[in-house]
């Protein structure tokens, strides 16, 4: 046991002496995370609207005037269809609205109208969501007395923040990403360094060696997440925490032993931190993109479903939404621990072997 | 410059990239990166799966959600006599996305002008999705209720929208070219970093101080694989674009190869610029995916419009060439303008200075190395 701490104890005080890995961790854990938060804004918001008008003002000033922030920009006149049709293919101006000369007088006589509405739909969900809000300030206006009453209620993220959702799902990349690097890269500098070799002469039984080093680098990666968590999570998002915190801490001890295991696996196959760096990048990405941390997953097609079956991070992701947003229960969860332990025992069992290979 | 050493250098390149299996990672990691975006980010909704509470079981409510059984957005299920904690229940558990509580007395509430209330319960936790199923939900409920008002509604304003570029609304059309700008700009960008800073860290590159080699010979002996083997890429990725996620190619061919020809060697001299400042492989990995990542993704107007874009991160997306570049790319997609828009020329442009100011920048500060 005392051996078990002492090599513990290296390692991190290794990987404090590496300034450029303190520095990367750091980051990772703290402006990275805050930037995919800040960042990453996929609601439409300040959409750049131009117009013609065609009919002198007055509806259609009335109108447009119920187009403000932080939706919509000032909207822009344009002085004909062509300078404003223009400006779109330049994609200068999104939404291009026209008031047909016709316009005032049809809403008069016939008691109906039509707006004609140019969308640059490259963007394809801001441009939708940008018709949606036009929608709803028309219907507005028309001041149409609808017979039954809507009640719409957002649950478990009522203000539908795409940060909150954004950060957290970051951080959980971040956490497998640095899981894998942190642990390849401490086998991986023995190999670089040449003290491979005083390692194996070591007169401490390998396993103790590998459970050692994946530990501290568990330690270092769990320390990251406590930072992320309190600092940016809870300082900068003010995420909700409506299940307990303790759980998600362990389901993240749990999930860091997992990454290391695959952290183990790709020590043993590389000969170098810059072949680390790069099969690091190839397995971590369809791990991740298999996770539902961007798509849902039942909305992917049903072969990519079963394949992120596969996935830890899929539970992991499942297990931290439903602790910080849905509040879901600690007995609830076991299936979310099931899936992380049992993944991470198979990933860190096959790593483990893998590297003791090679003692 | 002597053209014989050039080659005798490149030739090296290729080995050691062939060797060190490099050569992989430079087709396999853009064509991964396109492939698993292109599927991966999917912002439209379908099948949204939901539950119809229906506790009145009129005609009318019966009608109501025909509406929704007819829509290929939702995916509906209708029951009777659940109670709403069992409903909501669902919900938590994930296994639901939309519940709609149709209230006991929705006809006769009608009849009699009572407003009737109809709740709406929403998983939240996707917040995009969220509100685009609440739009639809709002569009087919406004719908069936305009069905039932007898008398037509005084000054009824009707929006008749035309979809420009990407009639559909398809992401596929909205992220992969985007996602072009993305890879070209981060693998070229890497690589040129690396094979400079590989030799710093295994201490070759005294080999170059001590040679007669001229820096312009190191420079272009690096710098000319790269780009040859990213210009591969190009070809690749336009294939993947149009082929497997069928986004339509509306503009010049010639337009989008010179663009991208011109946009890799920025990326190139931003590599140049990184292997400057690091002296290990990793840091300088590590530092060319932070700079060059999230600009991609940001401030490239593939997420979000430019032109939605305001202050800092409006700045921002003029500071780097992914906005330029994607600019042209979605007009040759999607738009097909060409370079009959001053816009674009203007943007080439840039494009074309930007290389040569990152190449040229690059390269005078590596000689700084020597001494």
């Amino acid at each position: 046991m005392k051996i078990f701490i002492s090599l513990v104890a290296k390692e991190i005080i290794a990987f404090f002496r590496s300034w450029g890995l303190v520095a990367i961790v750091l980051y990772s854990f703290t402006l990275d995370i805050y930037i995919a938060g800040a960042g990453i804004e996929m609601q439409a918001k300040n959409i750049s609207v131009g117009y013609v008008d065609e009919t002198g003002g007055g509806m259609s000033e009335k109108i447009l005037s119920r187009l403000h922030m932080p939706e919509f920009q000032k909207p822009r006149l344009f002085m004909s269809r062509e300078d404003l049709s223009r400006s779109i293919y330049n994609r200068e101006t999104m939404v291009g609205i026209i008031f047909d000369s016709d316009f005032e007088k049809n809403l008069k006589r016939y008691k109906r109208a039509q707006i004609d509405v140019l969308l640059d739909s490259i963007s394809a969900t801001q441009s939708f969501q940008a018709l949606q809000y036009l929608q709803n300030i028309v219907l507005e206006y028309s001041q149409i007395d609808y017979p039954v009453e809507l009640k719409i209620h957002k649950l478990f993220n009522p203000n539908a923040t795409t940060s909150q959702f954004m950060a957290m799902a970051e951080m959980l990349s971040v956490i497998t990403l640095l899981g894998v690097i942190l642990t390849a890269a401490v086998f991986v500098r023995e190999k670089e360094n040449g003290t491979w070799e005083i390692m194996l002469l070591t007169p401490v039984d390998p396993k103790l060696i590998i459970l050692a080093k994946t530990f501290s680098q568990v330690l270092i990666v769990m320390g990251g997440v406590v930072i992320a968590t309190g600092i940016v999570l809870f300082g900068a998002f003010d995420v909700p925490i409506n299940g307990s915190l303790a759980a998600f801490f362990l389901l993240s001890f749990f999930y860091a032993f997992t990454s290391a295991g695959i952290g183990l696996f790709v020590a043993a196959v590389s000969k170098s931190l810059l072949q680390v760096a790069q099969l690091s990048i190839l397995i971590m990405m369809p791990l991740i993109f298999l996770s539902g941390a961007w798509t849902p997953i039942h909305a992917m097609h049903p072969l990519l479903q079963d394949l992120s079956l596969l996935s830890p991070l899929r539970y992991y992701i499942e297990g931290s939404e439903s602790i910080f947003f849905r509040g879901t229960a600690f007995d609830d969860l076991w299936s979310y621990f099931a899936g992380v332990i049992l993944l991470g025992s198979v990933l860190y069992f096959y790593g483990f072997r893998k590297i003791g290979r090679l003692f | 410059m002597s053209f014989g050493v050039i080659k005798a250098y490149m030739l090296k390149e290729f080995k050691e990239l062939i060797r060190s299996k490099m050569i992989a990672i430079v087709y396999i990691l853009p064509t991964m990166i396109i492939i698993l975006f292109g599927y991966g980010i999917r912002m439209e909704v379908t099948h949204a799966r939901t539950l119809i509470v229906d506790n009145d079981l009129s005609k009318i409510s019966q009608d109501l959600a025909q509406h929704f059984q007819n829509s290929k957005y939702f995916d509906t299920r209708i029951e009777t006599g659940v109670s709403l904690q069992e409903a909501l229940q669902s919900v938590k558990r994930a296994k639901t996305d939309i519940l709609i509580v149709i209230p006991d007395g929705l006809e006769k509430g009608l009849i009699h002008k009572e407003r009737p209330e109809v709740a709406v319960f929403i998983d939240g936790a996707f917040p995009v999705r969220a509100s685009t199923m609440e739009n639809y939900v709002k569009g087919v409920i406004f719908n069936a209720a305009l069905s039932i008002i007898k008398e037509s509604p005084e000054n009824l304003i009707t929006i008749s929208s035309r979809n420009l570029f990407n009639q559909a609304m398809r992401d596929e059309d909205a992220i992969v070219p985007g996602l072009i700008g993305l890879v070209l700009l981060v693998a070229p960008a890497i690589l040129s970093a690396l094979l400079i800073v590989k030799e710093k860290e295994e201490g070759t590159i005294f080999n170059f101080y001590s040679s007669p080699v001229s820096r312009g010979e190191f420079i272009l002996a690096k710098i000319i694989p790269v780009f040859m083997l990213h210009s591969v890429n190009i070809l690749i990725l336009f294939l993947w674009a149009t082929w497997l996620f069928e986004v339509p190619f509306r503009g010049s061919f010639f337009l989008y190869w010179i663009s991208s020809e011109l946009y890799i060697l920025s990326s190139i001299g931003i590599g140049l610029l990184v292997s400057v400042i690091t002296r290990a492989q990793i840091v300088a990995i590590v530092l060319t995916i932070i700079i060059t990542i999230i600009p991609g993704f940001l401030y490239s107007g593939m997420l979000m419009p430019i032109s939605s874009m305001s202050g800092e991160s409006k700045i921002e997306a003029h500071i780097y060439p992914v906005m330029y570049y994607n600019h042209i790319i979605y007009d040759t997609f999607l738009i097909g303008q060409g370079l009959d828009s001053p816009k674009s020329r203007l943007y080439l442009l840039i494009l074309a200075l930007y290389a040569l100011f990152t190449l040229f920048i690059g390269s005078r500060l590596i000689k700084k190395e020597k001494n």
